[in-house]
């Protein structure tokens, strides 16, 4: 073995010295989303979930649109209120609709029903009519004969009487009138609102999670090591951060687009313009939200020195995240208004009230600010932590021990 | 070359690396080696970076060390680094462009590499789906992008086959011929005899030895081995030397003062014959094993 020392100098092949013109954190960002686009089971999830939607609401609007044919037996003695009705359903339930057949006798009309020749008998019984079925009620045509029997009985009762049904009936309807809005209005808010705070919570956790595992296994496996010396942290950090927030931004707005575009299908089409200034609203607090908890995932990851810690370091903000998913859904009145401005539960809490209607102009803007300013603290604090923590081996760290720990 | 000066660093009332100075110099290999917690590792991470430096520095080529000048010097932690479930060729372009290469060339040397270690079939393989030996040689692959001013390895031959240790040795020697410093610790004391130039030897969190190894050898107090015709038992009364050990016409001593064994050889020769006087130099294991004690 020599110790001459030789004289030739590191040569360096030209052109590898100078960064690439991206910068480490725009490198960062790519990979996440690639990595996680060209993984099959997060395409498998997004297309699951979206075929989902479209399924939801398709079956809704089928299920609407969808008329019940039923068959009504009639006895000779039956025949005439029988048509009476198949000629009134439209009126009661224009999803119902009504086929006479016409049965010799008792023992022919229970036949049909049990031969399901007919779905019903209807005939006198000892104090009014009887509808007869096999073995469960009929649901739309219940209410359709109701409705028609009674009219046609009144009627012929008041002609008894000599007068009229009108002439009973003369001032006895009570009409509604809403202050806000109508009651239908009230319900699409409110399934919408719901929507949007499942959609939050969903994307926060799962998204969530696999930024906390993502750190875990470069933690983990040491790569972190050879970024750390690489890069410097804080870009590996906004890289996670960034990448994991365009994809949950990219799969927000399918699923809104798919249920928007959904929506303008059904009948309810005509709420499509009205949501989409709320829709708007809820991406901008999504994504003010969204960035303010992936630092506090990143940490979460960073404290565990495995997976199995994940668990143990994460379990405040599912905490967290509970509080946001019930807080947006079960909050009303003075305690859904002040929600509405503390962050990061505004995040779902003021775009369920912009949906509802009555929110000041200057409302969404503060709490978007004051959601913005969280996110900056949390980005701030989740940097230093994540620092401090990531090169941090052998079992938990405490937050204690990351936040006063030396670099 | 790479000057570690007074390097030290604690951990709570633990001094895990306490002022630890060495030089890995060009184009030479630098075996690193020392027990478990003896404070390899930490020196490593230090020297990269990745972990805070409570006193001392460290100089590239004679100033102090930048991140920029960091992000040339190749480095393979202790605990192998990489995406296990990502194709090994996307992971490596990405940290070569993480060090600062362009994507397209980046891809050119990738490949090339790859190509060399055997690997060029494989490149869309996810990194977990290769053999331990393979996985090993796309971790010295990921160290050695882009071309390196300096490498630091932490234990690269861990777990190594001895046709994939001697594979990669000829890489590295690929690089000390370039004037690279290469520095790499090892439990494996044959392995850093063999390979390489200079040794620096860490006991719990001090630098005990340093050296090359044929300086260490000869380091410490000189030993000769006699070998008699007759009885050596008179070697006993010789001022100066100890004996270490005596079994009938063979005696191991150890001089004391300097002069001693001129002493002795006239005697013996006196007394009649000598079959043998030769110096005594300690194999490294034992070396280690007295500076580590």
């Amino acid at each position: 073995m020599s110790t001459d020392q030789p004289t030739n100098q590191p040569t360096n092949q030209p052109g590898n010295e100078a960064r690439g013109s991206e910068p480490a954190w725009l490198l960062v960002t790519r990979r996440e989303v690639v990595s996680r686009i060209t993984d099959k089971s997060f395409l498998f999830g997004t297309a699951f979930m979206v075929v989902l939607i479209a399924g939801f609401i398709g079956f809704n609007a089928w299920q609407e649109e969808r008329t019940d044919q039923v068959t009504l037996a009639a006895t000779p003695d039956s025949v005439a209120m029988a048509t009476a009705v198949a000629d009134g359903a439209p009126e009661v339930d224009e999803d119902v609709e009504v086929t006479v057949v016409e049965v010799d006798d008792r023992e022919a009309a229970e036949a049909a029903l049990l031969d399901d020749e007919a779905d019903a008998w209807l005939h006198p019984g000892d104090d009014g009519w009887q509808l007869t079925s096999e073995s469960s009620e009929q649901g739309s045509l219940t209410g359709v004969v109701e409705a028609v029997v009674s009219q046609q009985v009144l009627a012929d009762n008041a002609a008894d009487v000599g007068t009229t049904v009108e002439a009973l009936q003369a001032g006895s309807t009570v009409s509604t009138d809403f202050l806000r809005g109508d009651a239908e209005k009230a319900g699409v808010a409110h399934a919408v609102g719901f929507v949007f705070v499942f959609l939050f919570y969903f994307a926060a956790l799962v998204f969530g999670m696999q930024l906390a595992s993502s750190v875990i296994e470069e933690k983990q496996s040491r790569i972190v090591e050879i970024i750390a010396a690489a890069i410097p942290l804080r870009h590996l950090l906004a890289g996670k951060v960034l990448g994991n927030t365009a994809l949950a931004m990219i799969q927000l707005l399918v699923y809104l687009a798919v249920g928007l575009v959904g929506l303008s299908f059904t009948s309810y089409s005509s709420y499509v313009p009205a949501l989409s200034g709320p829709t708007a609203w809820f991406i901008a607090f999504f994504f003010a939200g969204f960035v303010a908890l992936a630092c506090l995932w990143a940490v979460a990851g960073s404290l565990a020195s495995r997976t199995e810690d994940l668990q143990a370091t994460s379990t405040p903000l599912t905490m967290l995240m509970l509080v946001m998913f019930f807080g947006g859904l079960s909050l009303d009145g003075r305690g859904q208004v002040i929600a509405s401005f503390v962050p990061p539960v505004s995040a779902v809490v003021m775009p369920k009230r912009i949906l509802a209607g009555g929110v000041e102009w200057w409302e969404p803007l503060l709490a978007l600010g004051l959601l913005a300013a969280f996110a900056a603290v949390t980005v701030w604090v989740g940097e230093r932590l994540y620092r401090r923590a990531l090169l941090q081996t052998g079992g938990r760290v405490s937050l204690r021990q990351a936040w006063s720990a030396a670099e | 070359m790479l000057e570690i000066r007074e390097l030290t660093r604690r951990f709570g009332d633990n001094v895990a690396v306490d002022h630890v100075s060495f030089d890995v110099p060009a184009g030479l290999m630098t075996g690193f080696v020392g027990g478990n917690g003896a404070g390899k590792t930490t020196t490593m991470r230090m020297m990269m970076g990745v972990l805070g430096i409570d006193e001392g520095e460290v100089l590239w080529q004679g100033r102090a060390i930048t991140r920029h000048d960091r992000r040339r010097i190749g480095y393979m932690p202790e605990e192998r680094g990489l995406y296990p479930k990502q194709p090994i060729l996307d992971q490596l372009v990405y940290i070569a462009q993480l060090k600062g290469m362009e994507r397209v060339a980046a891809r050119t040397q990738v490949t090339e590499l790859l190509e060399r270690f055997g690997l060029g079939e494989r490149t869309k393989d996810h990194l977990e789906k290769l053999s331990l030996g393979n996985q090993q040689r796309v971790q010295i692959i990921a160290s050695v992008l882009p071309r390196p001013a300096a490498l630091v390895l932490d234990e690269p031959f861990s777990g190594l086959d001895p046709k994939a240790v001697d594979s990669m040795v000829d890489l590295l020697r690929e690089y000390t011929r370039d004037g690279v410093p290469v520095l790499f610790s090892s439990h494996q004391l044959d392995l850093v005899e063999r390979l390489c130039d200079r040794l620096v030897v860490l006991a719990q969190g001090r630098r005990v030895a340093a050296g090359t190894v044929a300086e260490l050898r000869d380091a410490g107090v000189p030993r000769f081995r006699l070998v008699l015709g007759g009885d050596a038992g008179w070697v006993r009364d010789l001022r100066g030397l100890e004996v270490l050990d005596l079994d009938g016409a063979t005696a191991l001593v150890e001089v004391r003062q300097d002069g001693a064994e001129q002493h002795l050889v006239a005697q013996a020769t006196s007394r009649g014959d000598v079959h043998e006087f030769v110096r005594v130099r300690p194999a490294l294991s034992e070396i280690y094993r007295e500076a580590t004690a």
